[in-house]
């Protein structure tokens, strides 16, 4: 009996071993052909950025007949970050991938996992702002895809028409027109949309610039732990929305709306200013083609009009991992060249709906741009833009997001939102290893 | 006794009606606004269409990436199918035999049988795995990995199951001369029924609803299944409500359609097992 109950587990293992190897036999397989080189591409898998990746895709093989690309996508967010850094850690990166400048790019270590870029021909194109965020102290790794956009407010042009509202340079201007449009009453004087919590930031990140026309050390000082949200001039980005809150000038579902909520009613016009992510364009000129015109956009205004500056977004960029090696870190390379080329700015302006200036000076705005577009354009021209805070700084919590929901919902004085908020930003400092926390 | 029927009446009828809010109208609201134009299923609200784009949406998602969508229901199909079945026969079979047979391994058995549920699985380190065994990135690999993850709570049901079958009809197949696996194959997998109809049911929907492993061992492409199709219609900014819905609704049918058809056996299988450990 006992020899048989041997025999009869022997042959479960046996037959298990043999199932292993016979799946693993018909996984293998596939490789290319001798000549053409054969790279991937991985890329974000929302609408837009698919769209304008297989039309540089395209546009490259058109000129490289001798390269062929394969498009991955994957989704972004916190599940893409997690993703990003799975692949690189176990190799499994494709050879060239799209993915944010700034700290997150930081968080993938670029010193250790990416190509350095510095020595390729389009780096010196690269506007400095553009450059240092995609950079470390020991290299270049990444080549910008689109444009800029801005935190600001964009507002809805034709109920200033109607009222006769100058765009407000100064907070207590910026308060005088929401009074205005209240007492008019045909419309809110300001969308806000917690339902989709990331919107509720605007107001403290879009007041970044004007923190740094005050005091131009902020970002290198608050790194190093000696600036504070809780202190002027951060502070005042809480303080603002708790004033905007009390003085009753949400929408009443501020609560509970969401974005595509806010920006329906900034482009028909029953909301007058929504602070925002200028990217949010591509949106109203998809849902609501006939209003795009209708939509402008102004910096978050200071307290004092000599402070308001614009704070700008910076475009995403593309790395190439250390993992691509001979031929195909070539053709990568060349592929990345590719993209500021007269084809690969086409794409940028043709697909990608730019929502600011370009950072390189390969690409150019078309003349025809939207207002949001064009009102952008003019703080960059007057030199009166400053990149945001998680370009300037690895250090962004976690839970900004919820404390400004709690600090526009009137649940949370600004000053205490704000000395949560230099709480939450310690732990995630020490995790990063910086000095001084 | 017309009073009693009426009340009977009323707590059915209310209990309908609660059903019918609870599961139909989310239903409702899926098949609404993918019927929708993008403009008008971007105010997500309750209401018909002004016109009807079911068909032109239909088609949109389904062309969207080169027809991913249905390489991608190839993908799911395989891997649930396939996935499924090796539970069902590997749990049966340690089921039945960590039931029947007292051994001295028994302890460590089951030990490894619960740690399966407890212990979280580990991203980079099965990634590791896969790759020194050549199976990461490929359909076999991604089966093992829902395999493994759905087997201990397999092993729990069937072994439940397995101490509510007489012990004596064993013996009667032994008396009249049944092999091992006859005895198991023949004589007791066949009175496993409705408990295997309970660890398909549930293990099916698992793996087909599944979205972190596949978006982490299965990379590519190719090897989309079908919860993933889903991120090509939404991002942070953009959200193109009708297609996505569209996707939905179609990613919602097969599931639904099993429900409905095996709804008595799931929940017969559930409790049958459920008094004797």
């Amino acid at each position: 009996m006992s020899m048989r109950q041997g025999a009869r587990k022997g042959s479960v293992v046996l037959g298990t071993a043999a199932l292993v190897a016979a799946m693993a036999a018909c996984s293998s397989g596939g490789g290319g052909d001798g000549d053409q080189i054969e790279i991937t591409f991985l890329t974000q898998s929302d609408t837009d950025n698919v769209a304008a990746a297989e039309a540089l895709i395209e546009a490259f093989e058109a000129e490289n007949t001798d390269v062929s690309v394969t498009l991955e996508t994957q989704p972004g967010g916190t599940e893409g970050d997690n993703l990003m850094k799975t692949k690189l850690a176990t190799g499994e990166m494709p050879d060239v991938f799209h993915y944010n400048s700034g700290s997150l790019l930081q968080a993938l270590n670029p010193d250790q996992n990416l190509v350095d870029l510095s020595d390729q021909e389009w780096a010196d194109t690269l506007i400095e702002d553009m450059a240092n965020v995609v950079s470390t102290d020991n290299g270049l790794y990444g080549v910008p895809w689109g444009s800029t956009q801005a935190g600001a407010v964009m507002y809805n042009k034709p109920i200033y028409e109607e009222l006769g509202l100058e765009v407000p340079t100064d907070w207590a201007g910026f308060m005088a027109n929401n009074e205005a449009i209240l007492a008019a009453g045909t419309a809110v004087p300001i969308i806000q949309t917690y339902g989709d919590t990331w919107t509720s930031q605007l107001f403290v990140l879009g007041d970044f610039a004007n923190v740094t026309a005050q005091d131009p050390d902020w970002a290198a000082e608050y790194t190093a732990h000696n600036r504070f949200y809780a202190d002027d001039p951060a502070l005042q980005g809480f303080e603002n929305q708790q004033a905007a809150y009390e003085a009753g000038f949400f929408n009443e579902d501020f609560a509970s709306a969401l974005f595509d909520d806010g920006l329906r009613m900034l482009a028909t016009g029953e909301g007058a200013h929504y602070p925002m992510l200028t990217g949010a364009g591509a949106n109203i000129s998809l849902n609501y083609p006939d209003n795009v015109e209708d939509v402008g956009v102004f910096a978050l205004p200071a307290q004092d009009a000599a402070d308001t500056r614009l704070t700008v977004w910076l475009p995403n960029a593309m790395y190439i991992p250390n993992t691509t090696e001979g031929d195909q870190l070539e053709a990568a390379q060349r592929f990345l060249a590719f993209t500021q080329s007269e084809e690969g700015c086409r794409v940028q302006t043709e697909i990608l709906t730019p929502s600011g200036p370009f950072t390189t000076d390969a690409c150019e705005l078309p003349e025809d741009a939207a207002p949001t577009l064009t009102d952008v354009q003019a703080y960059f021209e007057a030199g009166t833009t400053f990149p945001a805070l998680e370009f300037l700084s690895p250090i962004k919590g976690p839970n900004l997001e919820q404390i400004t929901v709690e600090v526009g919902s009137g649940i949370r004085p600004a000053a205490d939102g704000a000395a949560l908020y230099d709480e939450d930003v310690e732990k995630q400092a020490q995790q990063l290893g910086l000095e001084g926390w | 006794m017309k009073t009693k029927a009426l009340r009977r009446n009323l707590t059915g009828g209310v209990a309908v009606l609660i059903s019918v809010v609870v599961f139909l109208v989310p239903f409702a609201f899926i098949f609404l606004t993918a019927a929708k134009s993008a403009q008008e299923a971007s105010a997500l609200d309750v209401s018909l269409p002004t016109e009807w784009f079911l068909w032109q949406n239909l088609v949109e998602v389904m062309q969207t990436r080169d027809y991913m969508l249905v390489r991608a229901f190839v993908n799911s199909t395989v891997l649930t199918v396939v996935s499924v079945t090796l539970m069902v026969v590997m749990a049966a079979m340690v089921g039945y035999v960590l039931q029947r047979r007292a051994s001295r391994w028994n302890p460590l058995v089951n030990f490894l049988v619960l740690a399966g549920l407890i212990v979280p699985p580990a991203v980079v380190p099965t990634i590791w795995v896969l790759q020194t065994i050549g199976l990461f990135k490929t359909m076999p690999g991604m089966i093992f990995i829902e395999a493994t993850f759905g087997l201990s709570f397999c092993i729990l049901l069937f072994r439940a199951f397995v101490s509510t079958i007489p012990k004596e009809l064993d013996e009667a197949a032994i008396i009249d001369g049944a092999g091992p696996v006859r005895l198991f194959f023949q004589v007791v997998l066949p009175l496993l029924r409705p408990v295997m109809v309970t660890v398909v049911v549930v293990q099916a929907v698992n793996v087909f609803n599944d979205f972190t492993g596949p978006l982490y061992f299965l990379p590519g492409s190719d090897n989309a299944t079908v919860q993933l199709t889903l991120y090509n219609f939404q991002s942070q900014t953009l959200n193109q409500w009708n297609l996505l819905f569209m996707s939905i609704f179609l990613i919602t049918i097969p599931p639904l359609v099993m429900y409905i058809f095996f709804n008595r056996q799931i929940v017969a299988g559930m409790t049958s097992g459920a008094v004797k450990g």
